[in-house]
């Protein structure tokens, strides 16, 4: 009978097998035991404590610990953003932003206006879990290519044809300097120059202007600094702003391209300048940063439209490669060979080395020699041994016949942000002393360690960031030079063209408008802290 | 026309048992037994309303309190719910144990009228109190949780307990009632428990419904001062008993509208006069509280600006205390109290007095704090129209069913 | 008893502090509903603590939220006159809380440690906690069919390790110190008396609602940062109170069951006596009639 009962059960409600006398038992046992728990006044556990901490925070008391917390970010930083799920406090950014850039931790508390960041990006590098990165412009390239109205111009850094290779799994140091070009017009892009263009007519003008601060003819102090580097002219605005007429007032690179293009190029081809799209392709994070500086708009001064900016999106190496991956482009099918457009793309030997620490100061003294004497710098010149590698501080001295009278020159290549107060607390005293002499002629900074090679905005390597591939991309951007035949930047016939047609001469009254530029003092934003 | 058509016919099962009667096009009674209820088209709202309530019950359960069931946040935790069911709702039901006081504890003959349907009104009121906390709490599957840990340092604490055992309580004294028409047999039983039921009934509410103004001794400099006091207990307790003479005229009055059953006029008009008397008290220490705290002049401002929306709390405040303490009393001790419309008009502005007064602590005296105007969704109105209609529709069947009006058949 | 002093002085804003509090507690990030960090930073569900950016004029009064940053890019000129602070928010762990006072279920208790902790296997969810708390730091999972109340359990569970809290132990320019409360305290008296009138003269948390674990120093005033304060300047403020709010509803619990009990003797004695004189009134009603008829 009660089988019979069973059957119709299961055949009724296939999906619900009946309740057996052993399961109800089972469950009334769990609700009883959970009531008797409840009635005895089990309170069970408090909420939270669930998760985990690093270790180095897992110490009794508050112990010292090297690497604690993390960088601050402020949400409106043009260069990096941080993505707070994915952080886990490992203190790397805070460690490299202290030790490497000197940035974090080196002024006083309490802040005034501003979050202190130099925006160099080696925090994105350092950074394991990826949750520092760059502020991600790929949409706005994207846009831009997008609209027909617009024509869309890049112009790539010497440092991301050795970088870009890593992310398409080549070895560090190689240079796909094709490709990139390739992949660019595979993009969209509608013209494509290179950006050691204007690293050549940086150092033109940067070395007219060294030469002008030697020779008097300009009234500036000297040692004259490098100003290429926009992570380093802000942290010389914020820490150093007493040197900033030190400062060279040549724009960088990419100052000085995106003008060339919306006044010389436009001409030329014939475009409407406001309806240019300037894309940097960039090693940097600050280069972001540099280009969104209010000031950064001497075309659009020059144009009576001070809308147009010099360059409208600077994305760096990484977020080349992945806007690659993202549209498909298949790299192995990128034609090698693939030449930049003409106009504003040769480039000399010069040009080429600004990527790597030391690479701007051995191109400028070339010129800066030409300029003084009138000719062609020697062989020593061509391979300045004394100012090339990773060291921290470099320095050299060579003679000079200047106005007739053997001149010691005296140089010192900087590298890492860190070793730049060194150098820095020296000139200053100096000038507080009141020397006559200078102790340098001409300083070269560079934020990052190892140059541009190894700028914020390139391939992530190995945690931490490892000398053998900064040596590896020093390496091919030294090849380079070596393999040309043109390694003299003022020799290069699209300077001397530019010059010639648009011009006039290095640091005339329009290069001075369109290539040249001004700093502003920040130390109001923040208070350094003094030396202990 | 209609009323030659609307003949009553009576439908009757086999049995007997379930009948239906069309009283008109518009009306029927639905009976089981010997129990009949009569459906209009009123009540017919009343019962959509309590299903739409009854259903958004169970959705909420579901889901959680989050919109679009409740505009509770994290700066408004307590709402329409809470202001409805635990202050309001249970201060409306407070007359109760005030006219047990007076008719079972000191034997006032005159106003047993009352007696009865006040505690109907009452247990109904607490019934739909509990049932409205387990819906507003979160983890309402631990609701059993005080009776095993005892925060008793908590005010809330003393109200739960309260209000269990008052509700079991009043079960009780409705088992006196119930127990004369059903199981005849135990009626002896709660006649004998009578008056330690009735001690108990009038000693653990007052207890409570003081201690429901203590809960929010803690708000101190998050409730509005014109609210906020350290007497605020007294002010429940005071308000609680002055509410039940209000309620109990309104009752009268549906009773003579709906059923044509005349309350005496010296029982209304005594009963209503203790209320005015209990008014008075509240009102002059209300006032005073007002006047020690600095708290005047914001009421003299709303005065000045009455129709400006700079300050809202003191208008609505002020409109509180006029209309609903001091308007009242001067009904009640007014020739007009002597009449039946002077004494439903001081039970609407008596009643609606007190009911403002808990939303305007549980809701508006929060706005300054939270910092903008919270306004319930109309989820939360619904539950709470429902909820107000399951209790009216719950005591106008018990009234047609039970002897709850008349006085007792055989009492003492 | 334990307890943190914020030197808000310190504070660069970096979140470390928040991120660890994620970690330790396992909390979601929803960032979209409530930011960690910021000028709308506030705490919720999942945000157990928050750093606040507090934009200033440089003569200390706060901006309004909207006020922003003019001059991005360069920082220049524009925003010149502005100062910036950043306000690290948790519960303070009051000494004598009012959610403790508050909760009829025991699901908030203070530890041996002063932390004031929450049992949600005993809570009720009625959110009067939320209501009680001074500082608006208890929150609910709204979200949630099945919720919890939520707030800063000051790490217990680290505490007991002998470890400091969590957000303590990362911050990268030590503006939270961990140890004894009493201690603390007196290191905070001897910054602001060193500081030669750097900072303001008050330590928040000594004396606000009878002394809370977490106190605060500030070269601001506290209430141009937000914080609520015994003697607020500005005129729609309520103050905070001095006394632990558990002060009221202490003595009130101490004496209704006594008074009860006393009104339950006194009503057995109304109905006594009144019962009396009923019975004997219906004696004569019932034996008046008959002599009248």
């Amino acid at each position: 009978m009660t089988q019979n009962i069973d059957v119709v059960l299961s055949d009724t409600k296939p999906t619900l097998p009946p309740l057996s006398r052993r399961n109800f038992l089972q469950l009334a046992g769990l609700a009883g035991t959970a009531g008797a728990a409840a009635l005895t006044g089990c309170h069970g556990k408090t909420a939270g404590g669930t998760g985990w901490m690093p270790d180095q925070y897992n110490d009794a008391g508050t112990f010292p610990v090297h690497s604690r917390g993390r960088v601050p970010i402020d949400v409106i930083n043009p260069s990096i953003c941080r993505d707070d799920r994915k952080c886990i406090l490992c203190g790397q950014c805070a460690d490299v932003c202290n030790n490497a850039e000197a940035v974090m931790g080196h002024y006083e508390l309490p802040l005034i206006n501003d979050i202190p960041c130099v925006h160099c990006g080696q925090c994105t590098l350092w950074c394991p879990s990826g949750a520092i990165t760059e502020v991600d412009d790929t949409d706005k390239v994207q846009s831009a290519i997008d609209n027909p109205d617009l024509t869309v111009i890049a112009h790539t850094a010497p440092s991301t044809r050795i970088g870009l290779g890593e992310e398409f799994g080549l070895p560090p140091g190689t240079n796909v300097e094709g490709k990139q070009v390739a992949a660019l017009k595979a993009l969209g892009f509608d013209t494509v120059f290179d950006t050691n263009f204007t690293a050549d007519l940086t150092i033109t003008e940067e070395a007219t202007e060294l030469v002008h601060r030697i020779t008097g003819e300009k009234k500036a102090p000297l040692p004259q600094f490098t100003s290429c580097c926009p992570g380093w002219v802000k942290f010389c605005e914020y820490f150093y702003a007493d040197l900033i007429a030190n400062l060279s007032s040549a724009k960088s690179p990419i100052g000085m391209i995106g003008p060339m293009i919306k006044t010389y190029y436009a001409e030329k081809a014939k475009l409407d300048p406001k309806k240019i799209v300037v894309v940097g392709v960039m090693p940097c994070t600050a280069k972001k940063y540099e280009a969104a500086r209010p000031e950064m708009n001497s075309v659009g001064r020059y144009l009576k439209d001070p809308s147009i900016r010099d360059n409208d999106v600077i994305i760096t190496t990484r977020e080349l490669a992945r806007f690659i991956k993202k549209r498909n482009v298949d790299w192995e099918k990128l034609d090698p060979k693939t030449l930049y457009d003409k106009l504003l793309s040769a480039y000399s030997g010069g040009g080429a080395i600004f990527g790597a620490t030391g690479g701007v100061m051995e191109a400028a003294v070339r010129s800066a020699y030409f300029y003084i004497t009138k000719q062609n710098p020697p062989k020593e010149f061509l391979n300045m041994q004394p100012i090339r590698g990773l060291n921290g501080v470099k320095e050299d001295k060579f003679k000079l016949p200047v106005a007739g009278k053997e001149t010691e020159v005296r140089i010192a290549v900087v590298t890492g942000l860190a070793n730049a107060h060194v150098v820095l607390d020296q000139v200053r005293e100096d000038v507080k002393s009141g020397t006559k002499e200078p102790r340098w002629h001409f300083i070269e900074f560079m934020a990052c360690p190892g140059g541009c090679i190894a700028g914020g905005g390139q391939p992530k390597t190995s945690l931490p960031p490892s000398d053998s591939v900064r040596k590896a991309r020093t390496g091919a951007i030294y090849s380079i030079d070596e393999r040309m035949t043109l390694r003299l930047c003022h020799e290069n016939p699209e300077i001397v063209a530019i010059y010639k047609d648009f011009l006039g001469e290095p640091c005339s009254e329009k290069s001075e408008e369109l290539l040249h530029t001004t700093y502003f003092d920040k130390s109001n934003l923040l208070v350094a802290k003094k030396k202990a | 026309m209609f009323t030659d058509m609307t003949v009553p016919q009576t439908y009757k099962t086999e049995s007997g048992l379930f009948h239906l009667t069309l009283n008109s096009y518009l009306s029927f009674t639905v009976g089981f037994h010997d129990w009949t209820f009569r459906i209009t088209p009123l009540r017919l709202l009343m019962l959509l309303t309590a299903a739409a309530a009854g259903c958004i019950m169970l959705v909420r359960f579901v889901v959680g309190l989050h919109p679009p069931i409740t505009n509770l946040n994290d700066e408004y935790p307590w709402g329409l719910w809470k202001g409805w069911a635990v202050f309001a709702g249970v201060a409306l039901a407070g007359g109760g144990y005030g006219t047990a006081f007076l008719v079972h504890i000191l034997h006032i003959k005159k106003l047993e009228p009352f007696a009865r349907r006040t505690l109907l009104t009452s247990l109904l009121g607490y019934i739909l109190l509990l049932l409205g906390l387990f819906l507003e709490i979160g983890r309402w599957w631990n609701f059993w949780r005080p009776f095993v840990d005892w925060g008793h340092a908590s005010p809330l604490f003393e109200v739960f307990w309260c209000v269990t055992i008052y509700t079991i309580i009043q079960c009780l004294e409705l088992a006196e009632i119930i127990t004369e028409k059903v199981f005849k047999f135990l009626h002896c039983i709660f006649t004998f428990i009578f008056p330690a039921v009735v001690i108990c009934g009038v000693m653990v509410p007052s207890m409570h419904q003081s201690t429901l103004g203590a809960i929010y001794l803690l708000m101190e400099g998050r409730l509005t001062p014109l609210w906020w006091s350290p007497i605020i207990f007294l002010f429940f307790l005071l308000s609680s008993l002055m509410v039940g003479p209000a309620m109990a005229m309104l009752e009268s009055a549906i009773a003579y509208f709906t059923y044509g059953h005349k309350t005496p006029l010296p029982s209304m008009r005594l009963l209503a006069r203790i209320g005015g008397g209990i008014m008075l008290v509240y009102l002059v220490l209300r006032l005073g509280d007002l006047y020690l705290r600095g708290q005047i002049p914001v009421l003299a401002d709303a005065a000045q600006h009455l129709f400006t929306p700079d300050n809202i709390e003191g208008q609505i405040c002020l409109g509180e205390i006029a209309l609903g303490v001091l308007l009242p009393i001067l009904i009640v001790f007014s020739p007009l109290g002597s009449t039946y419309i002077g004494l439903v008009l001081f039970g609407i502005f008596g009643t609606a007095g007190v009911f403002i007064n808990r939303m305007d602590v549980v809701v508006v005296g929060m706005v300054h704090d939270s910092g903008y105007w919270y306004f319930p969704t109309v989820m939360e109105w619904i539950v709470c129209f429902g909820f107000a209609s399951i209790g009216l529709l719950a005591y106008l069947f018990l009234v047609e069913n039970f002897n709850i009006l008349n006085e007792p058949e055989h009492h003492g | 008893m334990k307890g943190v002093l914020v030197d808000l002085t310190k504070c660069i804003g970096c979140g470390s502090c928040s991120v660890a509090c994620k970690l330790y507690n396992d909390n979601k990030w929803v960032e979209d509903r409530a930011e960690t960090g910021g000028p709308r930073a506030q705490l919720c569900d999942a945000n157990w603590t928050v750093v606040r950016q507090v934009k200033l004029d440089k003569d200390l009064n706060a901006l309004p939220l909207s006020e922003k940053k003019v001059d991005a890019v360069s920082g220049a000129t524009d925003s010149s006159n502005q100062v910036w602070r950043f306000v690290k928010t948790q519960c303070f762990h009051c000494a004598e809380p009012a959610c403790v006072a508050s909760c009829f279920a025991k699901a908030l208790q203070k530890d041996e440690n002063g932390a004031t902790v929450y049992y949600p296997n005993s809570c009720v969810g009625c959110r009067y906690c939320m209501l009680a708390c001074p500082f608006h730091t208890p929150k609910f999972e709204w979200e949630k069919p099945l919720p919890r109340i939520t707030k800063c359990m000051f790490c217990s569970g680290r505490l007991k390790k002998g470890e400091s809290p969590a957000c303590v132990s990362v911050c990268p320019t030590n503006v939270m110190k961990y140890g004894d409360r009493d201690e603390l305290l007196q290191e905070a008296k001897q910054i602001i008396a060193k500081s030669s009138g750097r900072y303001v003269e008050h330590v928040y948390g000594e004396e606000e609602v009878g002394g809370t674990a977490w106190i605060y120093i500030s070269d601001v005033p506290f209430e141009q940062l937000g914080f609520r304060v015994m003697e607020p300047k500005n005129p729609n403020s309520y103050p905070l109170p001095r006394k632990a709010l558990p002060h009221w509803t202490e003595p009130y619990m101490h004496w209704t069951p006594i008074l009860g009990g006393i009104w339950g003797v006194v009503l057995a004695g109304l109905y006594i006596i009144t019962r009396r004189n009923k019975v004997a009134a219906e004696k004569n009603a019932s034996s008046q009639p008959a002599a009248n008829g």
